[in-house]
C-alpha cells in the first residue's frame, strides 16, 4: 500500500486543484499516442491517427483522455485507499480491455511530463517525486485484479 | 534514423541547453535522485554540504556527453563507443535506470519550455535518448 506523507498530499492536492481535467487529459493520452506509437493499438477505432496534429486535435482522443483523467480525480480524492478505488476498473482493463499494465506507467509518466508542462518552475522535483509516487500507485493498482 | 523534421527538433532543443550543461545536468541530477532515489547507488556518495558542487560537476559531464550524442546523432555508435565501453564494463547500470534518466529529462525540458515544448519535439526527444541509452547498453551482454 502505498503511503503518502503530509507535504506529498498537500502538494498533489494543490496541483490538482488548479488542472483543467478535459484540456490535459486530452493532451495526456495524445501525448501517449505520438511519443510511444505502438499505444495506438488499443485505438484502432478512433479515426484518425497519422499524424501528431491529428492525434491531439481527434475529438475521439479528446473525450478519452477527459474520461481517464476524470477518473484518475477519484486517486487524488482516495490515496489512501487506492487498490479499493480502482477494483472494478482493473478487471474491466484485464477482463475486457486486455491492457497490459505496463501501459499505465507509460501514462502515467506522460501526465507528469504534461504537469510540468503546465507549472513549470513550480513543479520542483519534490512536486514531481509526490505524483510521481501517485501515478505509480495508480498503475499497480490498475493491475491489482489482473490474472 | 531520424527524419529531418526530427533532426530539427532534436537541434532545436540542444540548441536551449548548450551552455548551460551544469546547470541543466544540476537539475536533471536532482531530479533523479529525488523521484528515484535508488539511482543514486550509482553515484559517489553525496556529501553534505557539497552536494550541489558533486551534482553540477556530474550533471554538467553527462549533458557534455548528450551533446556529443547531438552531434554525431547519425553515428551514435562510434561517437559514443569510449561511453558504451565505461558502461558496459565498469559503471555497469541497470538498463532500467536509463528510462528514469529520460524520464527526468522530459519533465525538465517540460518544465523549462512550457507551450514551447509541442508532442513533436517532446517525441523527437525521446527517439533520440532511447537510442543513446541503446547504444550505451549494448556491450553489456
Amino acid at each position: 500500500m502505498v503511503h503518502f506523507t503530509a507535504e506529498e498530499k498537500n502538494a498533489i492536492t494543490t496541483t490538482w486543484g488548479k488542472v483543467n481535467v478535459e484540456e490535459t487529459g486530452g493532451e495526456a493520452l495524445g501525448r501517449l499516442l505520438v511519443v510511444y506509437p505502438w499505444t495506438q493499438r488499443f485505438f484502432d477505432s478512433f479515426g484518425n491517427l497519422s499524424s501528431a496534429s491529428a492525434i491531439l486535435g481527434n475529438p475521439k482522443v479528446k473525450a478519452h483522455g477527459k474520461k481517464v483523467l476524470t477518473s484518475f480525480g477519484d486517486a487524488v480524492k482516495n490515496l489512501d485507499n487506492l487498490k479499493a478505488t480502482f477494483s472494478k476498473l482493473s478487471e474491466l482493463h484485464c477482463d475486457k480491455l486486455h491492457v497490459d499494465p505496463e501501459n499505465f506507467r507509460l501514462l502515467g509518466n506522460i501526465l507528469v511530463i504534461c504537469l510540468a508542462e503546465h507549472f513549470g518552475k513550480d513543479f520542483t522535483p519534490e512536486v514531481q517525486a509526490a505524483w510521481q509516487k501517485l501515478v505509480a500507485g495508480v498503475a499497480t493498482a490498475l493491475a491489482h485484479k489482473y490474472h | 534514423m531520424f527524419s529531418a523534421e526530427e533532426r530539427s527538433h532534436i537541434v532545436q532543443i540542444w540548441n536551449y541547453l548548450s551552455g548551460h550543461e551544469a546547470i541543466f545536468g544540476t537539475e536533471l541530477l536532482q531530479r533523479l535522485f529525488t523521484v528515484y532515489p535508488s539511482t543514486k547507488s550509482y553515484f559517489p556518495p553525496l556529501i553534505p554540504g557539497l552536494e550541489l558542487t558533486q551534482m553540477q560537476n556530474h550533471g554538467e559531464q553527462i549533458l557534455m556527453a548528450v551533446g556529443v550524442a547531438v552531434d554525431n546523432m547519425y553515428d551514435l555508435r562510434t561517437a559514443l563507443s569510449g561511453l558504451a565501453d565505461l558502461h558496459a564494463y565498469s559503471l555497469r547500470v541497470e538498463p532500467t535506470n536509463f528510462h528514469f534518466l529520460i524520464h527526468c529529462f522530459q519533465v525538465m525540458l517540460a518544465s523549462h519550455l512550457q507551450s514551447e515544448y509541442t508532442a513533436e519535439m517532446h517525441a523527437a526527444w525521446d527517439k533520440f535518448l532511447t537510442n543513446v541509452a541503446v547504444v550505451l547498453t549494448e556491450k553489456y551482454h
